[in-house]
Order: structure tokens, then C-alpha cells, then sequence
């Protein structure tokens, strides 16, 4: 599998005959080209339109984020699997309101079900989860009937906030106290790690879609008219419970991550370098993680099954097999 | 996608011979995983095989991996990794030799698998056209259904780019 190069330094990406070249005031380092499949911009960097040309060839996408460790856009080399096929069936698919609702509200039953699986594993080691575990289960019981995309939101939004209820319990740490969701900027430590952690979750489903005939403007949960990509965004749903969530989970558990890790600036908190380096080694290394895919009969990793899910969601739009969410088992 | 506008084409031809549901996938432009590892070697194989001799030359919709000329007559030739699927190359190559029979071109076909040092010539017959005009049929019944043939389990699935697509 290809690599994801993350930067942190402030310096130049450059061609360098045929491979990359990353350049700051101190050193200097290849980056071979064949062997990258996405790059993390986290530093100052510049480049120019000969790099930008060579990353398109290549088809390696780059996705930046600001100072703070928001998601600024990426850079998205044009098209290189092209269906008008597929296109035209994710379009129809959108535009139909009974199959776009099906699709969007298969996203949130994927997003919930992997959410009772984190609640189940914690209530099994911890307890006291199991009337949240029933509130979740009544709530994704009740997405059936719902048959209206801002309603669809607003059940996700209830469902979120019993789990998150929880989020002290299962962290045991008073450092690191959930009290609400706030983003834009996040207004506690565990607040900025979900806000980081969802980030980069969007941009590692993106860079996957890129390797599909998937277009990634067009979502079904998440409008597609206003914004530029959105069916990462509801791909995302399903995995961040179980990623991105996990993660910041085993972090704190392990205190790898401690509030000497923050800092504040304006109305909100952000991580420190080391701490967003410390995440991003983490999920690589869940994302590295294999299982064995029954069907499949090969070991796969948590990376390529965001890839077979968005295999499933063409198969859906083929008109072959009805999409069903991948929920973990553990 | 509609009836004048596709052409079989040999990769088609191909895929017919080893796996219906994967001349639908083609067909639609939905194309394996370029990730996968014999799609990588395979892109790798075209690249660095047969250097010497003029490569990918292009026939209306055709796409010769090498033309040269013979003792009496053209020679067409394809690159294939393995003999493996041997009767699917065979039938590939059959189809642009009778396509260029068809545009009044005299041709013979050379299968080549360079990394078993073999090759295996082609000639078009009687039997071969009439096998060939059959597969044309069923192949334009395939890619004109509106969904794919079923995933089927068959030796092939282990090494296909397609594979985490049929059985996600």
C-alpha cells in the first residue's frame, strides 16, 4: 500500500527530476514518488505548478490544513477513472428523493450501529453503558421511518449526544472532560481531538473515493449543492466511531496525549505538534490493522475497507447489491 | 450506453473468454483497481518488454502491442504476462486478425509471453471466424443488460483487480 507523507516543517516541495523533493532551512529529503499516495500538509509549504503537475500525473492528492489543524481543501488532480456510467447513476440516485434518502439513511444506521459497537465494548469492560446501548438502539430503530434528510441529521445529532453523554465514563479522565460538542473552534482538549480526528478522517475517505469512479461532490447525507466534496463526508459517518473515536480513546487511556499537549489561542484550544503527530501515528497504525474479510477471503486492512465500502456503494448505484453499512464486530 | 456507439474491441474478447461480468465492468468504464499489484506489474511488463520493436500502434479502435513486418505479410503482436489464460489470448488476437481481414489487411498473429521466452502464432480460419462472430453477439447481450452478471467464484477471482469489487 502507498504511503501517506505528513509535513510538519516549513519549506519547499519541489520536482526533482523524476521523484519528489522536500527542502527546509536545515536539510533536505526525496520523498520517491511511486511509493506516496496521498500527502498531509500541516506546515508552511511552498510549491509551484511544475510540482502540482507532476503530483496530478502521479495522482497523489494533497490536503492542507491551517495552523490551528483545520482542514483548509486539497488539492485534487483531475480525474483519472472516468465512468459517465457511474456519474450518471450517482446523479440519478441523488436527484431521486426515495433513493436518495435510502442511501443517506443507510449512512446514519452504518454511523450508529459502529456507535453501539464502541458502547458495547466499553460497557463490557467498564459498564454502566446499557441504557445508553438502548437509547442508541431505540433511536436507529426509529431511522426507518424517517423519511426526510434534515430529520435524518437531526436523529444522528440525538444519537450522538447520548454517546457522547458517555465519553466521560469511558475516558476517566478529568483533564479531558467532554461537557459539549463545540467545533469552530473547539473549546476543550477532547473537543479539538474529535475535531482533528473527524478532519483527517474526511480527507483519508477523499483520497480513497479518488481511487474509485466515485464523484466525490455528490453525497446523499450530506447536501451536495453548497460545498465541494460531501460523500466523504458521508462515508466518514460510518467510520469515525470506530477509527476515529477509538483512537482518541487509547491515546488518553494510555496517556500518550496530556494537556501539556495544548494550547490556547483566541476563544478555543488546539494541539500541539507533537500531539497531532502522536494521533496521526496512531491511525495510521489502526488503519495499517487487517481482518479477515469473509467474503473477500483475504486479510484487509481498516484503509481498504473504507475502499470496499465505497465498492459497495457502486455496486448499489449499478443497481446490483443494496448498500448495507460496514459494521465492525468487535 | 448504446448499441452504435460500442465496439467489442479484443480486450473485450478477452475478458469474455475468462469472465462475463468482467466484459460488463470494462464495458461500462469501470475499470479494475490500479492498485493492485498485476495491474501495477502488468502496466510495468508493457513498458519494459519488447523495447526494439514499434509498440502500441493503433488500428481505428485497435491497439497492437507490436506490428512488424513478416515474410508474407503483417505480423501482429500481443504481450501477455502468463500463458495462463492462453485460449483467451488467442481468441484477442483472432478478433484484430480478423478485423484487419475485414479492412482487406493481410496479417498473421504472435502471442508472446516474454518471461516464459515463448511465443505462438496465429492464423485466422474458418472456425475461429465463426466462434468469433458468436462471442461478438453475446458480448453486446452482456454489456447491453442494465446490471452485471453475477459474481461468480471462479480460479480467476485470486488474482483479479476486480475482486474486492465483486465480493465487498
Amino acid at each position: 500500500m502507498k504511503k501517506t507523507i505528513y509535513i510538519f516543517n516549513d519549506g519547499q516541495l519541489k520536482r526533482k527530476g523524476n521523484t519528489l523533493y522536500f527542502e527546509t532551512e536545515e536539510n533536505s529529503k526525496y520523498l520517491p514518488v511511486e511509493d506516496i499516495g496521498e500527502i498531509l500538509v500541516f506546515g508552511e509549504v511552498t510549491l509551484n505548478k511544475k510540482f502540482l503537475e507532476f503530483v496530478s500525473q502521479k495522482e497523489i492528492i494533497i490536503h492542507y490544513f491551517s495552523h490551528y489543524g483545520y482542514y483548509m481543501g486539497s488539492f485534487y488532480p483531475r480525474e483519472h477513472l472516468n465512468s459517465g456510467f457511474i456519474i450518471l447513476k450517482q446523479a440519478e440516485n441523488y436527484l431521486n428523493a426515495e433513493k436518495r434518502i435510502f442511501l443517506a439513511r443507510q449512512f446514519v444506521r452504518g454511523a450508529a450501529r459502529n456507535i453501539r459497537q464502541v458502547l458495547k465494548y466499553y460497557n463490557n469492560r467498564i459498564g454502566g453503558l446499557t441504557e445508553t446501548i438502548e437509547n442508541v438502539s431505540e433511536l436507529t430503530g426509529m431511522l426507518a421511518d424517517c423519511d426526510d434528510v434534515s430529520k435524518l441529521m437531526a436523529l444522528e445529532g440525538n444519537i450522538r449526544d447520548y454517546y457522547y453523554k458517555q465519553f466521560d465514563k469511558i475516558t476517566n479522565n478529568p483533564d479531558f472532560k467532554f461537557e459539549e460538542r463545540t467545533r469552530r473552534p473547539p473549546k476543550n482538549h477532547i473537543n479539538t481531538l474529535i475535531s482533528f480526528g473527524n478532519s483527517i478522517m474526511y480527507t483519508i475517505v477523499l483520497s480513497e473515493i479518488y481511487k474509485t469512479h466515485l464523484d466525490p461532490r455528490i453525497g446523499y447525507l450530506h447536501t451536495t449543492n453548497f460545498r465541494k466534496f460531501s460523500l466523504n463526508l458521508d462515508i466518514a459517518e460510518i467510520f469515525k466511531p470506530i477509527l476515529i473515536d477509538r483512537v482518541i480513546f487509547s491515546l488518553l487511556a494510555k496517556k500518550m496525549i496530556t494537556v501539556a499537549d495544548f494550547e490556547e489561542f483566541a476563544n478555543g484550544i488546539m494541539m500541539k505538534e507533537r500531539a497531532k503527530k502522536i494521533f496521526l501515528q496512531e491511525l495510521d497504525t489502526k488503519l495499517k490493522t487487517t481482518i479477515k474479510h469473509k467474503s473477500i477471503g483475504r486479510q484487509v486492512s481498516y484503509r481498504r475497507i473504507i475502499r470496499l465500502e465505497l465498492y459497495k456503494l457502486e455496486k448499489h448505484l449499478m443497481g446490483e447489491v443494496e448498500y448495507e453499512p460496514f459494521v465492525a464486530q468487535w | 450506453m448504446y448499441r452504435d456507439e460500442v465496439k467489442v474491441g479484443g480486450t473485450l474478447i478477452w475478458y469474455y473468454y475468462v469472465c462475463k461480468r468482467e466484459v460488463w465492468l470494462m464495458a461500462h468504464q469501470i475499470t479494475p483497481d490500479q492498485d493492485d499489484t498485476n495491474v501495477v506489474l502488468g502496466r510495468f511488463f508493457a513498458e519494459q518488454s519488447y523495447n526494439r520493436n514499434k509498440k502500441e500502434v493503433a488500428f481505428g479502435h485497435m491497439k497492437f502491442d507490436i506490428v512488424k513486418k513478416g515474410k508474407d505479410g503483417l505480423v501482429v503482436g500481443e504481450v501477455k504476462k502468463s500463458s495462463k489464460f492462453r485460449e483467451s489470448a488467442r481468441m484477442q488476437l483472432a478478433y484484430y486478425l480478423l478485423e484487419l481481414h475485414i479492412n482487406g489487411i493481410k496479417a498473421k498473429g504472435e502471442l508472446l509471453f516474454p518471461r516464459e521466452k515463448r511465443k505462438e502464432i496465429i492464423e485466422l480460419n474458418e472456425d475461429l471466424i465463426i466462434k468469433l462472430k458468436n462471442a461478438e453477439k453475446e458480448i453486446l447481450q452482456i454489456i447491453h443488460s442494465p446490471v452485471p452478471p453475477d459474481a461468480k467464484k471462479i480460479n480467476f477471482c485470486n488474482k483479479c483487480a476486480y475482486a474486492e469489487l465483486c465480493w465487498a
